[in-house]
């Protein structure tokens, strides 16, 4: 694995991933695997507990339960607890530092630059991914939804201040925020514009007044919220389609922001090169027609795209994409 | 009594924590003799090494 790198993974044992190559086969991507309700990461009656300190909740708690090597308040530390540090920290250093190498890599043999820089994530999508669960945080919304309002809340500045602190200093590429489960299904019109956009937005708008740009990579289908991304301030980010309809997409945010993504990921491994170049062209000329346009594909491409058709996009978007 | 980190006090008792920050500055440098040389360059190596605990923990959380 590339990202979610399975040398840090294993250095503390994070349990929450089946990494290719060790419990998967090595051509499978990374699998995440989400813990049963009743073993969530984060209990439901601890929120006052991240609340007030959320920091010191994902030390003290969250990593322990979260890890096979940290020991978790109260139980004996010994040399695996003590060497997860140095190895997680050392680990996370050498990940990092080997982007700058793989950054100039890409740019020298393949004329590919940077498409982003820093991370960022909704708070209700860490509750949801990595605390309590989707069931569990499904359930809280009905049970104690204050509590899930003040979470994230709570979590909103951090998440500001990790992405602010990861963007490029010089302001030319947008920071990643990967979306997941504010999109249809998994929350209601309702639900989304009460727990899931308000910390969010707020957190866009916040790196937007710093000068940094979000990509908004909207993954599965979230046409039913563009009325609320259309209200964020103009080139505050760059739109990145997944399942949603393209054009409805562009017809609602045309003008406002830039446009990326929308070549589905079926018809990159499954479909031919000339079906390929068609899609491709189609885009440009509807909703590239104006500019503002990225061609790319929808999803992170995976080991069953097929070469052909990621040279068909290129050279389609060569072909077609001159203004 | 001891100091403890706020992370270990009960949860009514803490003060909120700024982003960035572990280990608050105030709270460790009661624990340190009187600084006699440049306190404030003790004070932002502190701060500059402490945000990296903070990055460290949460990165674990965003990108892995």
């Amino acid at each position: 694995m590339v990202y979610v790198w399975t040398g840090l993974v294993k250095a503390i044992g994070i349990k929450y991933y089946a990494c290719p190559g060790i419990e998967i086969p090595p051509d499978t991507p990374f699998q995440y695997l989400e813990p049963p309700d009743d073993q969530a990461h984060m209990r439901p009656d601890e929120y006052d507990e991240l609340i007030s300190d959320p920091t010191g909740y994902l030390y003290n708690v969250w990593l322990p339960r979260v890890t096979t090597e940290v020991r978790a308040r109260g139980e004996t530390t010994a040399y695996r607890n003590n060497l997860s540090f140095v190895r997680g920290s050392m680990a996370m250093l050498s990940y990092f530092h080997a982007f700058g190498d793989q950054i100039a890599r890409l740019r020298q043999e393949s004329g590919t630059p940077s498409a982003l820089s820093g991370i960022l994530k909704a708070p209700f999508d860490i509750i949801a991914d990595k605390l309590r669960g989707y069931r569990g945080l499904c359930m809280d919304m009905f049970r104690q939804p204050q509590k899930v309002l003040a979470a994230c809340e709570a979590l909103t500045p951090h998440l500001l201040h990790i992405a602010a602190s990861g963007a490029d200093p010089q302001r030319n590429l947008p920071v990643g925020l990967w979306m997941h489960r504010g999109c249809v299904p998994f929350l209601s019109p309702d639900q989304f514009a009460k727990f899931y956009w308000p910390t969010l937005r707020q957190i866009i708008e916040g790196l937007w007044a710093r000068g940094i740009q979000t990509l908004f990579y909207a993954e599965g289908e979230w046409n039913a919220n563009l009325k609320y991304i259309a209200e964020l301030p103009e080139g505050s980010i760059v739109y990145h389609i997944d399942r949603g309809d393209p054009f409805e997409v562009h017809r609602a945010l045309v003008g406002k922001f830039c446009i990326s993504g929308g070549v589905p990921n079926d018809l990159l491994a499954f479909g031919r090169p000339d079906d390929v170049k068609e899609y491709v062209k189609k885009l440009i000329e509807t909703i590239g027609r104006d500019g503002g346009y990225i061609v790319d594909a929808s999803a992170i491409m995976q080991d069953d795209t097929r070469v052909e058709n990621v040279r068909a996009m290129t050279e389609a978007a060569r072909l077609y994409g001159e203004y | 009594m001891p100091n403890t980190e706020p992370s270990d006090q009960p949860v009514e008792s803490r003060q909120p924590i700024a982003p960035g920050v572990c280990l608050p500055w105030e709270i460790v440098s009661r624990e340190w003799p009187k600084i006699e040389g440049d306190a404030e360059l003790v004070r932002r190596v502190w701060e500059d090494l402490d945000s990296m605990a903070y990055t460290y923990i949460w990165q674990c959380l965003l990108s892995f």
